[in-house]
């Protein structure tokens, strides 16, 4: 995003809503203007909404799409809520994960579905700080979603490398995502225990795991097992879809 | 992406902090499901929801009206709404069951509270995704106060200094915990965001004096 300089009257009232901190008042000239730090700024939109920022002057703008880069634009994908990407068709940053799992069946009894919703909360992330996580998990075999808009920037799915020239890009945040077999859960999440160690950024961490018929949840056990923290609060598919999927048939 | 998940604060404060899913699936089942979701919308409208909105066209807390979010509806529709306790969430579970569309419905909130509103209808929930916290560099994130109002927009667009400075404008009296809860929130534009929550998060900043 951009600042109109001949617009803005410097009021100021844009800076304190950006996620990302990147929005400044500097003095141009003697007069007080906002300037947007293009290195921060995460492309989110925030600053654009006019029922958000209500800027007197609609001083911020987007610059038009071919004047862009394509790191600019993929910060976008990962930062504005109302961006969809060609690939998932939907907006936000992944897949519809647990809202549709009663009919999609992406994750079914015996599995478990994973997410690191890397820079989540409030941090935000670099691709390079998202690599670190993809080649630990490559190295244990991991297949990552396909229907996820980081597929776009990885350069190799086998070793979860990220092609160089989105290294150094910023979102509010992406989703790592994958399926594995239950009996995986144990080893994954230590894999898991090992990537925040590594990592200059936050991750929220979610869990989808099926119901069994008599109602228990083998995800929940296992991480009271592993000394794993589960928040009282989760998102429960009731089962109302059709047609209903619970159990892999291929 | 889970972007109701992963809410913080006390059990009590999240006792008022339930989001009704409706989402249609992509190459499944949304091919012609746009005015059944508009159906849904209309339904659950009524019971009361503290939020609303769309990705498309904003949220009822920054002027939105129900109108145009049902509009701007798009070939994959979905229905988002906020509500402030288990009884309206079980009013609206009821109604979507009369209404038997076959699209999925996804309730976030208080595990064992949904799960008990399930066995009252007879439901047997299909799956769930859990939040296991945050991992990380955790020593960089902001105080859990401030943390408490960030993560009621999962896509992280209400900010740490907005939520600063409107914790400042009560403290100062320049703003009521009301005005500073819908100022807050409108940056959330899928209307996630509860305001009806944030009030009582704020009340405790209102200087002695306007007690």
């Amino acid at each position: 995003m951009v600042v109109d300089q001949e617009k803005c009257i410097g009021c100021g009232i844009c800076t304190v809503y950006c996620p990302a901190d990147a929005i400044r008042l500097v003095t141009v000239d003697g007069k007080r203007k906002a300037e947007i730090d293009q290195d921060a700024c995460l492309e989110c939109g925030t600053c654009i909404r006019s029922r958000v920022v209500k800027c007197p002057r609609g001083a911020i703008y987007e610059l038009p799409k071919e004047e862009r880069s394509m790191g600019r634009q993929m910060r976008r994908f990962f930062s504005d809520p109302s961006t969809a990407h060609p690939r998932t068709g939907v907006p936000g940053r992944g897949t519809e994960e647990v809202k549709t799992n009663d009919v999609t069946g992406r994750v079914c009894r015996g599995e478990l579905g994973l997410c690191l919703e890397m820079g989540r909360p409030a941090l935000g992330t670099s691709v390079r700080e998202i690599e670190k996580a993809t080649m630990h998990l490559a190295r244990c075999g991991i297949v990552l979603e396909d229907c996820n808009p980081l597929t776009d920037l990885i350069e190799d799915i086998t070793t979860g490398k990220f092609r160089e020239e989105y290294l150094d890009e910023r979102f509010v945040s992406a989703i790592i995502e994958f399926r594995i077999p239950f009996e995986r859960g144990e080893e994954i999440l230590n894999v898991i225990r090992d990537i925040a160690a590594e990592i200059d950024t936050v991750f929220s961490l979610d869990m989808i795991t099926c119901y069994d018929e008599d109602g228990t949840l083998p995800g929940l056990e296992l991480c009271r097992s592993l000394g794993i923290s589960v928040r009282d609060n989760c998102k429960v598919n009731l089962g109302v879809g059709r047609p209903y999927k619970i159990e892999r048939q291929d | 992406m889970s972007h109701s998940l992963h809410r913080r604060g006390t059990a009590e404060s999240l006792s008022h902090d339930y989001i009704l899913l409706v989402t249609a699936a992509a190459g499944i089942n949304a091919a012609g499901s746009k005015d059944k979701l508009r159906r849904v919308l209309d339904v659950v409208w009524e019971v009361g929801p503290v939020n609303t909105g769309s990705n498309e066209v904003g949220t009822i807390l920054s002027g939105v009206s129900i109108e145009e979010i049902k509009a701007g509806f798009t070939e994959i529709p979905r229905v988002r709404c906020v509500f402030d306790s288990a009884d309206k969430m079980r009013e609206v579970i009821r109604r979507l069951l009369e209404m038997d569309l076959g699209i999925s419905v996804t309730v976030s909130g208080p595990r064992l509270e949904i799960e008990k509103i399930c066995a009252e209808f007879g439901i047997k929930p299909h799956s769930v995704n859990l939040s296991l916290d945050i991992w990380g560099k955790k020593n960089e994130l902001p105080e859990e106060e401030i943390l408490e109002f960030i993560t009621m927009c999962g896509h992280g667009m209400i900010s740490r200094s907005l939520v600063v400075d409107c914790i400042e404008k009560v403290k100062a009296g320049r703003l009521t915990p009301e005005q500073a809860a819908v100022r807050m929130g409108s940056p959330c534009v899928c209307g996630f965001y509860n305001p009806t929550r944030a009030i009582p998060m704020l009340q405790k900043y209102v200087p002695a004096e306007k007690h």
